[in-house]
C-alpha cells in the first residue's frame, strides 16, 4: 500500500443548509448543517445523547439549544457555541467517512464561498485542526469545476442557500477578478417566500423548515400547469392553501441578481471566448433544482447571442466530489499540514 | 456530468491545467495562511510605510542617545510654529498620555487586537490632504432650501487648509471645486501624494433631524450599528471599487497600526469639534468616536477619519451652517484636533531623543 493509499482523501461542502462529504473509499453523506444540545437534564433524557446532528437535531428542535452554525455558507462570528457546532458537523462528517477505516489518515478538501474572507479561512483551519491531517480550502465554484472538468471557458453558478457563488474558469486558479458571490440564494427565496405567504393568508401558521420544504418540492421559474397546494395549519386547524403565484415571485427573485452577475462576469472574459463561456454555464448546488432557472438564464443569454445553461447530474454532491477529486490529484508539498 | 465543450480537452494538456490550478489553489492557501493578499492591491502595503520609517526612526533614536545627543537638529523633526491669531499654543508642560490629551477621556480598547504599538513608531505630521465630500452631481445631502453637504465640505475645508498652511503644513485637497470625485480618486490621489494623514469632511442627516442634532468622527473599522452600516453604506455609494476590490481591501486592514493611529486622529477631532460647537449650541449630541468601513478610510494608506462635523437634517444646525461664523468655528476645530494630534507625535520624538 503507497502513502496515498494509506490516507482518506474526503472533499467536503460546509453549506449553509447542508453540508457533504465525498471520500476515496467511495462513501458520500449529507447531512443538514444544525447542531442541537438537550437544553437540560430532562432533555438529555429524552433524546438520549449530548448532541444531536442534521436531520435528528431538527426533529426534536423543541428540546434542544439548536444551532445553525453556518451563515452565508461562513462559521458565525463571535459565538462559541457555533464554533463548537462547526466542529461537531465536521466530525460527524468525517467520523462516517472513516468509520469502515479509523487508522487512515483523512486528508480534506473544503470548499467555502468564492469571495471568503481570510480571516473566516483562518476560522476554519483552527476548528479542522486535530480532526484531518492535511487540509487544502477553495472556492466552492471551483471545486464544481474541477469535479466536472470544466476547466476553461466556463460560467459555474452554484447556489446554495446562504450564498450563490459565480465563477468563470479561465484556465487559472480564480482570483477575486473571476468570481462573484451572492447572498441572493436559497435563505433569500425562503425568506421572500414566507413574507409573501403571510401577506397573502394572514392567518396561516408556519414554519421555516416548512416553506424550505414548499420551496424544494414545488419551486418554480416561468409557467406552471399545475397548482402548489400545501397544508399548513390555521388557528390550529389543517388547512390547504394554494401558493402557486408566491411560489414563483420567491423563486423568479433570483433571475435579476444572477442575470446582472452573469453578464457582468462575462463581460470580463476576453471577447473571443465569450461565446465559449455562454455556451457552457453550468448551474450546481440544491437551488439549481428550481424548475425554469437554467431556461429563465438562457431567455437573458439569448440577447447576448445565444447560449447554454446546463445542470450538474448531481447537484448536492457537485462541490464534495469536486473537492475529493483536487484532493485526490494534490501532491505530497500541496497539502497544509494541521497538527492538533 | 462532464462539461462537454468546456473541458479542457484530454492527455497532458488537461494534466498540465490541473496541475497549473491546483497549484493556484495551494498558493491561495499559502498567501491565506500567510496572511498575505492576493493580486497587487496595494503598490506599498500601508504597514510597510510606517515600518520602514519607524525602524530606522528607532535606530536612530539608539545611536542618537549612545552618542548622547540632546535634541535633533530642527529641520530633522517637524516644529509645530503657530504662525496665526488662531493658531496652536505652545507645547505641554508636561508629556501627557497620548489618549489622554487626544480624547480627555479614556478610550475602549480596539474590539480586534493589535500588533504593533504605534508609540512605537512615532511618526511626525507634514503632509495632509483634506477631502470635501461629494462634490458636483453628487450632493450629499441636502436642505429643503438648497444648501448641500457638498458646498458646505468645500467651504470648511477651504477654511481648515487655510489655517493649515498658516501654521506650516503641507496641505492638498482632493477638490478644490465643486466636481465630482469618486472615491477611489479621492483615495488615488492621497496616496499619490505620500500623505500624513487623511481628513475626508462631511454633514450627516438623521431621519429625526430634530431628535438627532450631533457630532461624529470615524476612522476604519467594522460596525455593527445599523444606522451607521446605513451611513457607510450611502457615503460608499459613488465609490468606483468592485466587490472584489471591497474584499481584497478589507482582507487585511482592520488590525494594522494605521487604525490605531487613526483612532487617535479621530478622538482628537471629535473633541475639539464638540467642545467649539457646544459653545454656540449646548444641545449638540457627541455621538462619539466610532468605526465604520468607510471606503475612503479603507484603501488610503495614513491615518485617515471621516468626520460628519455637523446635521443639516437639523433646522437649527441647518441655520447656523449658513453663517460663515460658524463654519469657521467648525474648520478651527478641526483645526486644533489636527494639531493636537501631530503635536503629539511631535512631543513624542522630542522625549524620546532627549532621554
Amino acid at each position: 500500500m503507497s502513502a496515498k493509499e494509506k490516507v482518506l482523501s474526503v472533499g467536503i461542502d460546509l453549506g449553509t443548509s447542508q453540508s457533504a462529504i465525498a471520500t476515496s473509499n467511495g462513501a458520500k453523506h449529507v447531512v443538514d448543517s444544525y447542531v442541537g444540545w438537550p437544553i437540560d437534564m430532562v432533555a438529555r433524557k429524552v433524546v438520549k445523547k449530548s448532541v444531536l446532528i442534521g436531520a435528528e437535531a431538527i426533529e426534536n428542535r423543541s428540546l434542544l439549544d439548536l444551532h445553525r452554525p453556518l451563515e452565508q455558507g461562513l462559521i458565525k462570528e463571535g459565538s462559541e457555541k457555533d464554533i463548537a457546532a462547526v466542529k461537531e458537523i465536521l466530525g460527524y462528517l468525517i467520523g462516517m467517512a472513516t468509520n469502515e477505516d479509523k487508522e487512515r489518515k483523512v486528508r480534506a478538501v473544503v470548499g467555502v464561498p468564492a469571495e471568503t474572507l481570510r480571516v473566516n479561512k483562518q476560522q476554519l483551519r483552527q476548528v479542522m485542526k486535530g480532526m484531518v491531517e492535511g487540509l487544502i480550502i477553495v472556492s466552492e465554484p471551483f471545486a464544481v469545476a474541477y469535479g466536472i472538468e470544466a476547466l476553461l471557458h466556463t460560467l459555474i453558478i452554484d447556489i446554495g442557500a446562504g450564498t450563490t457563488d459565480f465563477c468563470v474558469m479561465k484556465g487559472h486558479y480564480p482570483t477575486e477578478e473571476d468570481q462573484r458571490t451572492l447572498t441572493k440564494a436559497g435563505d433569500s427565496v425562503d425568506d421572500l417566500l414566507a413574507k409573501l405567504i403571510a401577506e397573502r393568508h394572514p392567518g396561516i401558521q408556519f414554519s421555516q423548515h416548512m416553506v424550505r420544504g414548499w420551496k424544494e418540492e414545488h419551486g418554480y421559474i416561468g409557467e406552471s400547469k399545475n397548482r402548489v397546494l400545501v397544508t399548513a395549519p390555521a388557528h390550529g386547524k389543517a388547512q390547504q392553501i394554494d401558493i402557486t403565484e408566491e411560489v414563483r415571485l420567491a423563486c423568479e427573485s433570483l433571475v435579476a441578481p444572477f442575470s446582472e452577475t452573469m453578464l457582468d462576469l462575462l463581460a470580463a472574459v476576453e471577447p473571443e471566448y465569450q461565446e465559449k463561456v455562454r455556451q457552457n454555464v453550468i448551474l450546481s448546488g440544491r437551488g439549481s433544482r428550481i424548475r425554469g432557472l437554467s431556461a429563465a438564464l438562457e431567455k437573458i443569454l439569448a440577447d447576448l447571442g445565444g447560449g447554454k445553461v446546463t445542470v450538474v447530474d448531481d447537484p448536492v454532491f457537485a462541490g464534495a466530489s469536486g473537492g475529493l477529486a483536487i484532493a485526490l490529484d494534490a501532491d505530497e508539498a500541496d497539502w497544509e499540514k494541521l497538527s492538533a | 456530468m462532464s462539461a462537454g465543450a468546456g473541458s479542457a480537452g484530454r492527455g497532458g494538456g488537461e494534466e498540465r491545467l490541473k496541475r497549473r490550478l491546483l497549484a493556484g489553489a495551494v498558493d491561495d492557501n499559502v498567501r491565506a495562511i500567510e496572511n498575505r493578499p492576493r493580486g497587487r492591491l496595494y503598490k506599498r502595503p500601508p504597514i510597510t510605510r510606517w515600518i520602514v520609517p519607524g525602524v530606522l526612526g528607532l535606530a536612530a533614536l539608539a545611536l542618537g542617545a549612545w552618542a548622547l545627543f540632546v535634541r535633533p537638529k530642527p529641520a530633522e523633526r517637524v516644529v509645530f510654529t503657530p504662525t496665526t491669531a488662531n493658531g496652536p499654543t505652545s507645547g505641554s508642560p508636561r508629556l501627557p498620555d497620548f489618549d489622554e490629551i487626544a480624547t480627555g477621556a479614556e478610550l475602549a480598547p480596539l474590539a480586534l487586537s493589535t500588533r504593533l504599538d504605534s508609540q512605537v513608531f512615532p511618526v511626525a505630521v507634514r503632509r495632509i490632504v483634506l477631502d470635501p465630500g461629494h462634490g458636483g452631481s453628487d450632493e450629499g445631502t441636502k436642505t429643503p432650501y438648497g444648501l448641500t453637504e457638498k458646498i458646505l465640505t468645500l467651504d470648511i475645508a477651504q477654511r481648515l487648509a487655510l489655517r493649515l498652511l498658516a501654521a506650516g503644513f503641507d496641505v492638498t485637497m482632493t477638490r478644490d471645486t465643486d466636481v465630482k470625485l469618486y472615491l477611489r480618486d479621492r483615495v488615488r490621489y492621497a496616496n499619490q501624494k505620500e500623505a500624513d494623514l487623511f481628513v475626508s469632511i462631511h454633514v450627516n442627516w438623521f431621519k429625526d433631524g430634530r431628535a438627532n442634532r450631533g457630532i461624529e468622527t470615524y476612522y476604519l473599522g467594522p460596525s455593527d450599528d445599523p444606522f451607521v452600516t446605513a451611513l457607510a453604506s450611502a457615503e460608499n455609494r459613488e465609490s468606483g471599487y468592485s466587490r472584489a476590490d471591497v474584499r481584497k481591501l478589507l482582507d487585511s486592514i482592520y488590525s494594522d497600526l494605521r487604525q490605531q493611529e487613526s483612532r487617535r486622529l479621530a478622538a482628537a477631532v471629535q473633541r475639539h469639534l464638540v467642545g467649539a460647537v457646544r459653545e454656540v449650541s449646548r444641545e449638540v449630541r457627541d455621538r462619539g468616536v466610532r468605526s465604520a468601513p468607510f471606503l475612503v478610510l479603507v484603501e488610503t494608506e495614513m491615518p485617515a477619519i471621516l468626520a460628519e462635523v455637523a446635521s443639516l437634517s437639523s433646522p437649527d444646525e441647518a441655520r447656523l451652517l449658513g453663517d460663515d461664523a460658524y463654519r469657521e468655528r467648525i474648520a478651527g476645530a478641526l483645526f486644533d484636533g489636527i494639531r493636537a494630534y501631530s503635536m503629539i507625535h511631535d512631543e513624542v520624538r522630542g522625549k524620546e531623543t532627549v532621554r
